[in-house]
This record gives structure tokens, sequence and C-alpha cells, in this order.
């Protein structure tokens, strides 16, 4: 009589650990859509799509951070509109690239609000192929791509 | 009095680490007077025009007064440049972190690269020029102004 339940409790007890093992993986993978679903609603590129835009030659790169910074290590081909001096830098950029231009800006990593706040004016000076790449320099870097300074 | 409090073995010692300090700094800008230069940008007080024209300026004169000062020529004066250089620093520092910028300060690069000390304007490099203003003044008050290889008259 005691026999028989301890299999069922060992199956069971099994199941739930199994079963916790599971779930920290399953709302990561959850957690992953979200953040796919919230870069795509913010038209926020990852470094797969940006990599297919740098190769493709089909859009500007636009380095956001200070130019003292960008001098010494950008993307390769990027050019510097700094979020801190913008309004100066930002009238030979107009000049240099049309209305229609795909932009893509970048700053040092998704928690730097400078590409959000470069790509805002921009926007709000006419240009509308504006994307963010969250990832920034750094996420670049680490994959090894293209750099230069 | 004063002689007392500051002797001159301690204003030569003051003299010889300051200016070693100052040629090294005023080296290291002249090597990229290109990033000073953006750097001095970004503190958004002097128009583009004038930055190319300040930044070689400031370098030439840190690595100039420096040398002076290390061999003894005319270290009153060249003190009270390098002062006067501080107080401007001083100055543009708290008024950019007051304006809520956030760049490196274009002090001394060495000094981070060896010691991790912070580069970015704030209260570290602020106190920091501070200190060294407080070290110049000895020399500004009490330095000789003379020049060494000429034999003082009796």
């Amino acid at each position: 009589m005691s026999g028989k339940p301890l299999p069922r409790k060992l199956f069971a007890t099994l199941f739930v650990i199994s079963l916790s093992s599971i779930s920290p993986s399953l709302s990561q993978l959850h957690a992953a859509e979200t953040v796919a679903l919230v870069k795509e609603v913010s038209a926020e590129l990852d470094l797969a799509a940006t990599k297919a835009l740098f190769d493709s030659h089909s859009a500007c790169f636009v380095d956001a951070r200070s130019e003292y910074v960008y001098y010494k290590s950008h993307i390769k081909g990027a050019i510097s509109l700094s979020k801190s001096r913008f309004d100066e830098q930002f009238p030979d950029f107009r000049q240099k690239h049309a209305i229609e231009t795909f932009i893509v800006v970048y700053c040092t990593e998704d928690s730097c609000g400078k590409a959000r706040n470069v790509a805002r004016k921009l926007m709000k000076n006419g240009y509308k192929n504006v994307r963010v790449f969250s990832g920034g320099l750094i996420e670049w870097a680490h994959a090894g791509f293209p750099m230069e300074g | 009095m004063a002689q007392n409090v500051f002797p001159s073995a301690l204003i030569t010692a003051l003299r010889l680490v300051l200016g070693a300090f100052f040629i090294m700094s005023g080296y290291e800008k002249l090597l990229d007077l290109k990033f000073f230069g953006l750097i001095i940008a970004e503190y958004q007080i002097l128009p583009s025009f004038l930055i190319p024209a300040i930044s070689l300026l400031f370098s030439l004169c840190e690595l100039l007064c420096g040398t002076m000062l290390f061999i003894d020529l005319f270290s009153r004066f060249s003190s009270s440049v390098m002062l006067c250089m501080m107080v401007i620093f001083i100055a543009a520092m708290i008024n950019n972190v007051m304006r809520g910028l956030e760049h490196d300060c274009g002090c001394v690069k060495f000094l981070s690269q060896w010691y991790g000390l912070k580069e970015e304007i704030g209260i570290v490099p602020i106190v920091r020029d501070i200190l060294f203003s407080i070290l110049l003044l000895p020399i500004a008050l009490l330095g000789s102004n003379r020049i060494p290889w000429k034999k003082d008259r009796k």
C-alpha cells in the first residue's frame, strides 16, 4: 500500500523540477519576444539588421556621441552628429545628405539616450527614414564588425 | 616671515614637480591637438573658429611654462601664467557642470591612463585644479624671476 504512491510522488517531484527548470527559459523567450516587439514598434534596429544595412551600403550611419569620442573610434564610414553639438553640426550634414536618406543612428550602448535624442531631432528636421541601432558601438565592436578612428 | 613658512627648498621641489607635470600635460596635448580641440569644443564656450588657435595656445603655454618652471627661468612669471590658466579651466568646468553637460575635461590624459583618475568634468577635476592653483601660489608669490645662466650682480 505504501509502496505504490512512491513512484507517483517521485514522478510528480521530477515533473515539478523539470517544469521549474524549463520555466525560466520560457520566460526569457517571452521577454526576448517582448523586447523584439518593443524595438519593432519604436523602429529600433538589432545588430543583424544593422549589419545587413551596413553591408548593403544603403544607409548613412550617424554617431550621436561627442565628437572627441567619435574621433577615437566609430563604425566604419559613420558621420559625427553629436547630441551635444547638434545645432552646429547639422547644417553641414543637411547640405550633404538628402531628406530621403536612410539614416541609422547609434551611440555607446542601449542605455545611452543620445542616439534616440539625435534621431528625434533628425525627424523634427524633416528626415523620415531614421532608425536607431540600440546595441550601439559596444555591441558592434564585440561582434568584431568594421570600425575606424 | 613668508620665507620661513616656505623655505626655498620647498619652492624648488614644487617648481620641479609642477614643471615636470605641465611639460607632460602640454606635450601630450600637442601630440594630438585635434583631440584637445574637440574637447574644448564640447565646453560650448568659444566660437568654432577660435578653437584650433586656443587649443594650440593652451598646450604650448603649458609646455613652455612647465619648462620655464622646471629650469627656474622666470618662475614667478610662468607660475602666474599657469595660475591664470587654472582659474580659466576651473571656471569653464564649473560653468559646464552647472549647465548639466557631460564630457571629458581635457586635463591630463596620462593621469587617467596611469592611475585611472576620472577625466570627466565634475568635482574631482575641479578639486584637482584648485589643488594645483594652491601649489602654484607660493611660486607665484615667492619664487624667483631670474635667468639661471646669468650670474647675480653683487
